[in-house]
C-alpha cells in the first residue's frame, strides 16, 4: 500500500469516526440537573462560601426543596434564581452576570488572551534589544518614578483594604457586646454578624437584629438570621426558643403556612417544654388556622397554670381561654 | 521552661536568618566566603529547636503555654496531638519557619561545593524571607506565649516573657473539631507548606541573579531540582487536600473553587508554566525575563495564599482568627513585588535574551501556548478569588463568584491544555514540517476517536466524558506512540532487542520521560474528574432499621443505629449493609462524630471504594429516638482515577528531579531523530 493511500485511508477513517462521534454526543438524551444546577449557583446564606447544592445545613435543604418544587412547577432557571435571591437575605448568585459590577470579572480574562497573544506576536518580530548606555540611563532614571508610582498604588489598596467598612466593630470579636446593642446601626450589625458568622456569641446579635427586622415588618430580611440561630451550635436553648417562635410566627401571619408553623413550635417545645410564648402561639395557631378548639384552649390552661406568670400575660391568655371555650371565631 | 526554649529556639533562628543576610550579601559583594554556614546553622537548630519544644509541651499537656491551652485539649489522641503543633496560626508559621530552614541547609550544601556570588545571594534572599517570618514569630504570632490566667477552658490572658508566672489551665478545648476527624489533616499541611516554601529558593536564585546582574542558564539551572522538588510537594498537597474533603467533609466532592483552594492552585499553575518555559531557556536561550516573572510571580502567589487563608479575610476551616498578621503579610507581598519588579526593571539590560522563535510550529510554539493558557487559567482563579473582597472592601458590595464561574472558564481551558499536551513533546525545536507532525499524530488520532466511540456506545454519551477520553487517549497515544519511534530507531542503529532499545530510551533521557509520566498522571486526573462529575447519581431518603432502599444497582438496608465512645469523641452513626444481585458486599457506617461536649456533630461519610467507582454514603440527621436516620447515598463513578492520576503526576515529578540525566547523548539522540 502506498503511503499516499494510507493517507487517503486515515483521512476518511478520522472523518467517519469525528462525524459519527460528534453526532453520538449532540444526540445525547440528557436529562441535566436542574435542581443541582440551579443550586450550584446559589451562595448557602448561613454557611461559608458553600453552594446550597453542597451545604448540609438546613437552610440549603429547605431552599433545594424550593427549588426542587419551582423544577416541578416548570419555571425558568431564571424565575427561580429570582426568587431565591429574593426571598433569602444573604443569599448570592455565585454565577456572577456579564454586566454590571461583575462584568469586569468576564471582560479581564479575554483582555488578558488578547494581551497575552499580541505580546508573542510583538515579541516575535521585535529585533533583539539593542542595550547603549543611552537606554541603560533612562530605565535608571525611569526606576524611581517606578518605585513610588507602585509604592503609592499599593498603599492605597493596602488601605482601603484595611481601613474601609472593616473599620469599627466588624473587625473584631472582642466587640461584640450583645448586652447594649441600642445604638447600634443595623448595618453595623450586619457586618460584624458577617464577620464572625463562627463566634460562639453571635448569636445574641443575630437575635438582636432578627427582632429589629421583625418588629419593622422586614420578614423576609429577618428570617435568615433567626433560622441561624435556631440552627446555632452555640445559642442558648432560650435563645432557639425564641428564634424559632419567631420563626413560626413568620410562617403563620407571612404565609398562612398553618403546618409549617406547628412543625416549628413543637421543634421549640422540644427543648423547653414549658416556653409560654411557644405554647401561646400554638394556641393561637390551632384556633385561628385550624379551629381546634379544644387542643388551643388546652394549651391556652396550661399557660395559666404556670404561677409565675405576669399579671398583664394572664388577662391576655384569660380573654382568648374564654373566647375559644365560647367557641368564637379568632380575630 | 518549654517558653524560655522555643522563645530561645526562635530567636537563635531570627537571628541566625538576619546573619544569613549579611554574611550573604557581604559574600557576594566582595567573593570572599567564609562564615555563612554558622548562620545557616542557628537558623536550622533554632528552628528545630522551637519546632521540638512546641510538640513536647502538645505531647505532655504543658498548658502554661497559651497555644497548647488554646488549641489542645488533654484527651486529643495520637497523632492528632502532634499535628496541632500545626492546626493553628502561631504553629502553623513555626512550621514554616522549619521548613524554610531546612531548603536552606540543601541550598547551602551546594554552594559549600563551589562557593560563588550567585549562590551567597540567593541564600541572603532566602535570609531575607527567613527574617520575615521569624520575626512574624516574635511579635504578632508568637507561639510561645505563656498562659498568665487561665479561663475554664483554655487561656483569658498571655503574656511575651517566657518566665511569666504562669496560671495553668486544666484542660484545653482541643483543635479544630473537623481538623480532627481524619489523619490525613495530620501530614496535609507539611507536605502542602513543602510545596509552597520550596518555591522560595527559585525566587532567591532568580532575585540573586537579578541583584549581582548576571543572567544567562545558571540561576535557572541551579533551582531546577527545588522548584521540582517544590511543585511536587504542592501537586501532593493539593491532591491530599482533596482526598481530604471528599473522605470527610461528606458532601462528595474534592474540590470547590473554595478560596484556600484557590491560593494553592494559584502558585501551582504558574510554578508548572514555569518548569515549561524554564526547559525552552535552558534549550534555546530564549525566555528568561518571562521566566524571572513566572518564579516571582510564583512566590508572591504563595505569599498570597498565605495571607489569604491566614488573615481572616476569608472565612473558612484554614482560615485562624483575625490577628496582625494580615497587614504584616499583604505588606510583605507589596514589597516583594514592588521589590522584585523594580530590580527587574532596573537589569532590562542583562534580563533580555536574544534569540527569537522560529517558527509557532514548534516545541518552543507549543510550550509558549502552554504558558499563555496556564498563566490565563492562573489569572481567572486569581481575579475570580480577589475580585469579591476588592469589590466589598472598597465600595461595600457583595457578589458572589463561585464554582460556576470558574468551571465556564477553567472547563474550556483545561481542555486546550490537554490538547496542547498531545501535541508538545511530538514537536520538535526550531520547527517542524507537517508531515512529520501528521505521521506521529494520525495514529493516536484514530486511537483515540475509537476509544472516544466506544465509551459513547458503552459508557455514556456525555459530552465532557466523550471528549476528556477522547483527548485523554490522544495524549496517551502521542506519548506512546513517541516512545516506540525512538525505540525503533534505536533498535536499528544499535542492532538492540526493541524492548532493551525501549528501556534504554526511556532511561537515557529520564527528566524528559518522567515528564511524560506526569503528563500521563494528568489525562488520569482528567477523566476521573469528567466522570464523578458528570455520571454520578444521588438520592436522599430516610429509613427506619428493616427498611431498604434500591439506588444504582445496590440494596442497601439500614441495620440499626450505634453509638461508640472513646475519651475525646462520641461517635453516632447507622449501621447499613449493600448487597448486589443478592450477594453481600459490605457493611457501611455513615456516622457523626462529636468531640469533648459538643452538641454539633461532625458528619463523618462512608466511602465504598469500588473499581466501577464509590458508593458515597452520608448521614444527613443522626438517628432519632425512633432510629429513623436521613442518610444521602451518591456514587462518584471511576473516582479512583483522579487520585491515581495525582500520584502518577507526582511521581513523574520526583523522578524528573531525580534522573540522572545524560544530556549530550540524549539531546544529540533526540534532534538528529527528527532530520
Amino acid at each position: 500500500m502506498s503511503e499516499r493511500l494510507r493517507n487517503l485511508i486515515t483521512v476518511a477513517l478520522i472523518a467517519v469516526m469525528a462525524v459519527a462521534l460528534v453526532v453520538l454526543v449532540a444526540t445525547n438524551p440528557s436529562d441535566p440537573d436542574r435542581i443541582q444546577s440551579i443550586g450550584s449557583r446559589i451562595k448557602c446564606p448561613v454557611c461559608q462560601g458553600e453552594s446550597i447544592a453542597n451545604s448540609p445545613s438546613t437552610m440549603a435543604r429547605d431552599m433545594l426543596d424550593l427549588v426542587a418544587e419551582r423544577v416541578a412547577e416548570g419555571r425558568t432557571d431564571q424565575e427561580i434564581i429570582n426568587e431565591l435571591l429574593g426571598s433569602f437575605s444573604g443569599a448570592v448568585l455565585l454565577d456572577p452576570p456579564a454586566s454590571g459590577s461583575t462584568l469586569v470579572l468576564w471582560l479581564t480574562p479575554v483582555a488578558a488572551l488578547i494581551f497575552g497573544v499580541g505580546v508573542i506576536l510583538w515579541w516575535r518580530r521585535h529585533p533583539p534589544q539593542v542595550t547603549t548606555a543611552e537606554t541603560d540611563a533612562g530605565t535608571r532614571r525611569l526606576a524611581p518614578l517606578m518605585i513610588l508610582a507602585v509604592a503609592f498604588g499599593a498603599i492605597v489598596v493596602v488601605a482601603g483594604f484595611f481601613l474601609q467598612d472593616r473599620g469599627g466593630p466588624a473587625s473584631g470579636v472582642a466587640a461584640i457586646d450583645t448586652e447594649n446593642l441600642d445604638d447600634v446601626s443595623n448595618e453595623t450589625m450586619e457586618a460584624v454578624i458577617a464577620a464572625n458568622a463562627d463566634h460562639p456569641q453571635v448569636d445574641g446579635m443575630r437575635l438582636a437584629l432578627a427582632e429589629r427586622y421583625f418588629q419593622e415588618g422586614k420578614f423576609r430580611t429577618a428570617f435568615p438570621h433567626f433560622l441561624a440561630v435556631a440552627d446555632s451550635t452555640y445559642a442558648s436553648d432560650s435563645q432557639v426558643v425564641t428564634a424559632l417562635v419567631r420563626l413560626a410566627g413568620m410562617a403563620w401571619e407571612g404565609n398562612g403556612e398553618v403546618d409549617a408553623a406547628l412543625g416549628l413550635l413543637d421543634q421549640a417545645l422540644a427543648v423547653d417544654d414549658g416556653s409560654a410564648p411557644a405554647l401561646y402561639l400554638k394556641g393561637q395557631v390551632l384556633w385561628c388556622g385550624s379551629n381546634a378548639f379544644d387542643e388551643s384552649a388546652g394549651l391556652f390552661q396550661q399557660i395559666l397554670a404556670d404561677p409565675e406568670l405576669p399579671d398583664e400575660s394572664r388577662q391576655t391568655v384569660q380573654n382568648d381561654l374564654d373566647a375559644v371555650n365560647a367557641r368564637t371565631a379568632c380575630t | 521552661m518549654l517558653a524560655f526554649l522555643g522563645s530561645a529556639g526562635m530567636l537563635v533562628a531570627l537571628l541566625g536568618a538576619g546573619l544569613l543576610v549579611w554574611r550573604g550579601v557581604v559574600a557576594a559583594r566582595t567573593d570572599r566566603h567564609a562564615n555563612i554556614d554558622s548562620a545557616a546553622r542557628m537558623l536550622l537548630s533554632g528552628s528545630v529547636v522551637a519546632m521540638g519544644a512546641m510538640v513536647i509541651a502538645l505531647l505532655t499537656d504543658d498548658f502554661s503555654l497559651v497555644y497548647t491551652a488554646n488549641h489542645h485539649a488533654r484527651a486529643t489522641p495520637f497523632p492528632f496531638d502532634v499535628a496541632t503543633a500545626w492546626a493553628a496560626l502561631e504553629g502553623s508559621i513555626v512550621l514554616w519557619g522549619l521548613i524554610l530552614a531546612v531548603y536552606t541547609w540543601f541550598v547551602l550544601r551546594r554552594y559549600r561545593r563551589s562557593p560563588d556570588r550567585l549562590g551567597a545571594a540567593a541564600l541572603a534572599v532566602i535570609g531575607v524571607v527567613g527574617v520575615f517570618f521569624f520575626g512574624l514569630m516574635a511579635t504578632v504570632a508568637n507561639p510561645f506565649e505563656v498562659c498568665v490566667q487561665a479561663a475554664n477552658v483554655g487561656c483569658a490572658d498571655s503574656s511575651m516573657w517566657p518566665f511569666a508566672a504562669a496560671d495553668i489551665p486544666s484542660d484545653g478545648p482541643g483543635p479544630n473539631r473537623l481538623l480532627q476527624n481524619h489523619f490525613m489533616m495530620a501530614i496535609h499541611p507539611p507536605i502542602l507548606y513543602l510545596g509552597y516554601v520550596g518555591m522560595t529558593v527559585p525566587f532567591a536564585y532568580a532575585i540573586g541573579a537579578l541583584a549581582l546582574g548576571v543572567a544567562g542558564p545558571d540561576w535557572l539551572r541551579r533551582s531546577h531540582r527545588s522548584t521540582l522538588v517544590a511543585w511536587s510537594f504542592l501537586t501532593l498537597g493539593i491532591l491530599l487536600g482533596g482526598w481530604w474533603a471528599y473522605e470527610v467533609l461528606s458532601w462528595g466532592g474534592y474540590w470547590a473553587w473554595d478560596p484556600v483552594e484557590n491560593a494553592s492552585l494559584m502558585p501551582w499553575l504558574v510554578a508548572t508554566a514555569f518548569l515549561h518555559s524554564g526547559i525552552v531557556q535552558q534549550r534555546r536561550g530564549m525566555l528568561q525575563a518571562w521566566n524571572l516573572i513566572l518564579v516571582i510571580s510564583t512566590f508572591s502567589l504563595t505569599i498570597l495564599g498565605t495571607f489569604l487563608t491566614r488573615s481572616g479575610t476569608i472565612n473558612s476551616v484554614h482560615s485562624f482568627t483575625q490577628s496582625a498578621i494580615g497587614p504584616a503579610l499583604l505588606g510583605f507581598l507589596v514589597l516583594t513585588l514592588v521589590g522584585s519588579f523594580t530590580l527587574f526593571s532596573t537589569r532590562a539590560d542583562v534580563v533580555a535574551t536574544s534569540p527569537r522563535i522560529d517558527s509557532f510550529v514548534s516545541r518552543e510554539g507549543t510550550f509558549l501556548f502552554n504558558n499563555l493558557l496556564l498563566t490565563i487559567y492562573a489569572f481567572v482563579v486569581l481575579i475570580g478569588t480577589t475580585y469579591p473582597l476588592i469589590l466589598e472592601a472598597f465600595t461595600g458590595t457583595q457578589v458572589g463568584v463561585g464554582e460556576p464561574f470558574f468551571n465556564r472558564l477553567a472547563v474550556p481551558l483545561s481542555f486546550l491544555l490537554l490538547l496542547v499536551m498531545g501535541f508538545g513533546p511530538i514537536t520538535p525545536w526550531r520547527s517542524t514540517d507537517a508531515g512529520l507532525l501528521w505521521r506521529r499524530t494520525r495514529t493516536p488520532v484514530v486511537v483515540a476517536l475509537a476509544m472516544g466511540l466506544l465509551t459513547a456506545g458503552l459508557v455514556s454519551r456525555n459530552g465532557w466524558v466523550v471528549l476528556s477520553v477522547t483527548l485523554g487517549f490522544f495524549v496517551l497515544g502521542t506519548i506512546a506512540g513517541l516512545a516506540v519511534e525512538q525505540a525503533r530507531r534505536r533498535a536499528d542503529k544499535m542492532s538492540e532487542a526493541l524492548p532493551e532499545a525501549l528501556r534504554k530510551v526511556l532511561t537515557g533521557d529520564g527528566t524528559f520521560w518522567a515528564g511524560q509520566l506526569s503528563h500521563a498522571g494528568v489525562v488520569l486526573v482528567a477523566i476521573g474528574i469528567a466522570f464523578a462529575a458528570n455520571l454520578g447519581a444521588h438520592t436522599e431518603v430516610v429509613l427506619s432499621p428493616g427498611d431498604a432502599v434500591d439506588f444504582e444497582g445496590f440494596t442497601i438496608t439500614y441495620e440499626s443505629p450505634f453509638q461508640v465512645s472513646n475519651p475525646s469523641k462520641t461517635t453516632v452513626g447507622a449501621r447499613l449493609t449493600v448487597t448486589r444481585e443478592g450477594s453481600f458486599v459490605a457493611l457501611v457506617e455513615p456516622a457523626a462524630n462529636f468531640f469533648g461536649g459538643d452538641e454539633t456533630g461532625i458528619p463523618t461519610p462512608d466511602v465504598l471504594h469500588r473499581p466501577g467507582g464509590d458508593l458515597y454514603v452520608t448521614l444527613i440527621a443522626p438517628p432519632t429516638a425512633t432510629g429513623s436516620a436521613r442518610i444521602t447515598f451518591d456514587t462518584s463513578p471511576m473516582i479512583w482515577l483522579l487520585w491515581l492520576g495525582g500520584l502518577t503526576t507526582v511521581t513523574g515529578g520526583f523522578l524528573a528531579m531525580a534522573a540522572r540525566r545524560r544530556e549530550r547523548e540524549v539531546v544529540a539522540d533526540r534532534q538528529t531523530a527528527h532530520v
